[in-house]
């Protein structure tokens, strides 16, 4: 890759402005400040393909246009004396650098992208954006961009590679009916306060109902990286996924729900799961094209103390919807929710499990056709599935995190754990897990103390001194 | 009257993937005619909406046209008779 003399992209959009953080935004913010300064893990890298006939300044001229339609790409987030302030810039300039190479200009991209997704954004100072072109025998072939999860959720960059094309066509777009700043003046509005308020009524239902913590586990030494995270790509988990969710009138996104939170509860050793949910907060028709973070937290506790795991899905599918229904609240009342719940409870809670499908619909739509009649199909495709290593990470704000991959045409599952409580291996063995359930449960009932069984996973030994009160396991030996 | 307009909001939710008259003469349930987690939301949302009265996600009625069509029309009588609806929406 050889670099070329970089362009300049100067922009003036529709309007500047200045609001309180949106909800949404509060939440991603509270995260960055959890990582140390200058860690770069909660930056996005993306590329973007560039087909047909497109010169050099016509893509440029693209680039101007999404900065220009999307606030949130010219957004700086400032403290003040008031707190944090999202202060949209009307006007500016963005410089991009310009690569050629010789072939494979898409894994260019992808290489410049995580090179400029490297670095930590300086907030308050610089664009939540870094963008490259990369040109082969001086044609645009593909657009690498870093940015800022300040700035972008999954939704946003899935929406923002929807109008690409139509950007660089030079077609014209609607203006979103939202950007961020508009965002926080409803929130600060009497419906989004009513939904609040709903939200915190299902928060505080819901943490009466919650173990004090998945991960009372005796102490192991963590492993390096500490937090560990392994893939698998599965056609017979999402064949069984799509027949289970027939038959017990569910989705896909809560079968593997509730499949993940049985897991959890398994090899902790729980009668109940708490797993909060990745809410996208995008059903509202308002909310569809604003580019900018939605995403918060939702609460789904699951009692798994008996019956079938069918039984399971069918009461996690209500659970989960309710979940994703109060995902959209102002975080201080949550906040101020949870620490009343465990001064009640004498303990913190600790809810840092977690379960976030990414799939844009909620679906596979690309699987391959497959035989669903025949018992031994399921067998067979099993034999095809791939479990990976993903990444190791120094640290994370989850001891487990269960999450589907953007794959259309196989389940895309992922396990990271926290290894200070679980063994690093053990994220591999609960995504084999998860699909030898989600198979034994098509071919018969699967009683939920049997999960771990069928599962092949053991439960984590507790020592002697360790006693279970309700579901809440205390080490008394420290006593 | 209620089936009707429930069809027709199922159809607006699902963004017109769904024909109204398909999920009216269905026997299938909602998420075997493709009705996904976010359209489930959008229909609660609308259902809300159009008739000021909150579903009660933590039941069974959710499965099919005929169950919520059931239960909004118990929640539309309970709000008729002016008696208490309930923590709706707590669960």
């Amino acid at each position: 890759m050889t670099p070329l003399t970089p362009e300049t992209v100067e922009f003036t959009g529709a309007r500047g402005g200045a609001a309180p953080l949106t909800w949404g935004q509060r939440m991603i913010w509270g995260s960055t400040r959890w990582l140390d300064d200058g860690d770069p893990y909660f930056n996005l890298s993306w590329t973007l393909p560039v087909a047909g006939a497109v010169d050099l300044p016509a893509v440029l001229r693209a680039v101007r246009r999404l900065i220009e339609r999307h606030e949130t790409l010219r957004t700086a987030y400032v403290e003040t004396a008031e707190g944090v302030v999202q202060r949209v810039a009307r006007a500016g300039r963005l410089t991009v650098g310009v690569y050629e190479t010789g072939s494979r200009p898409m894994s260019a991209a992808k290489t410049l992208a995580a090179d400029l997704a490297a670095t930590a954004f300086d907030y308050a100072g610089e664009l939540p954006v870094r963008c490259a072109v990369v040109v082969t025998g001086g044609r645009p072939r593909a657009v690498a961009l870093a940015l800022s999860h300040l700035a972008v959720d999954g939704w946003s960059l899935n929406l923002i590679a929807t109008e690409w094309p139509r950007l660089l066509a030079g077609d014209d777009l609607p203006a979103p009916a939202r950007q961020p700043l508009d965002q926080a003046a409803y929130e600060s509005g009497d419906e989004a306060a009513a939904r609040s308020a709903r939200a915190v009524r299902h928060w505080r239902a819901g943490l009466a109902r919650a173990p004090r913590t998945m991960f009372d586990l005796p102490e192991r030494e963590p492993e390096k990286p500490r937090f560990v995270r392994f893939g698998m790509r599965s056609l017979a988990a999402a064949v069984a996924a799509e027949t289970l969710a027939a038959r017990c009138s569910a989705t896909t996104a809560s079968v593997l729900t509730v499949a993940s939170a049985a897991l959890l509860a398994a090899v902790t050793g729980h009668r109940t799961a708490a797993l909060q949910l990745i809410v996208s907060n995008r059903h509202d028709p308002r909310v569809r094209d604003m580019a900018g973070p939605a995403a918060l937290d939702g609460l789904f506790v699951l009692d798994l103390a008996g019956g079938t795991f069918a039984d399971a899905v069918r009461r996690g599918h209500g659970q989960a919807m309710a979940a994703y229904r109060n995902g959209h609240y102002d975080l201080s009342a949550v906040d101020a929710v949870r620490a009343e719940a465990a001064r009640e409870r004498g303990a913190d809670l600790d809810l840092d499990a977690f379960f976030n499908d990414v799939r844009p619909d909620g679906r596979w739509p690309d699987l391959p056709p497959v035989d669903r009649d025949d018992p031994g199909e399921l067998t067979a495709l099993r034999e095809r599935t791939r479990t990976f290593f993903d990444g190791g990470y120094p640290r994370v704000k989850a001891h487990a995190f269960f999450a589907t991959g953007p794959a259309s045409a196989t389940c895309e599952f992922f396990v990271l754990v926290d290894t200070a409580f679980l063994p690093g291996e053990a994220a591999e063995r609960m995504l084999l897990g998860l699909e030898a359930l989600l198979v034994r449960a098509v071919a018969e009932e699967v009683p939920v103390d049997r999960v771990a069984e069928v599962c092949g996973l053991a439960p984590v030994p507790r020592p002697a001194g360790w006693t279970r009160a309700g579901d809440d396991w205390i080490d008394n030996t420290e006593r | 009257m209620l089936r009707e307009r429930l069809a027709e909001l199922v159809s607006r939710a699902s963004g017109g993937e769904l024909a109204a008259a398909d999920v009216l003469v269905s026997d299938r349930s909602l998420p075997a005619l493709g009705v996904t987690s976010l359209v489930y939301l959008r229909l609660i949302d609308a259902i809300e909406v159009e008739f000021g009265c909150d579903v009660d996600l933590d039941g069974p009625f959710l499965d099919t046209l005929d169950g919520l069509a059931g239960h909004l029309a118990d929640r539309l009588a309970l709000a008729d008779e002016g008696a208490p609806g309930g923590r709706a929406g707590d669960r």
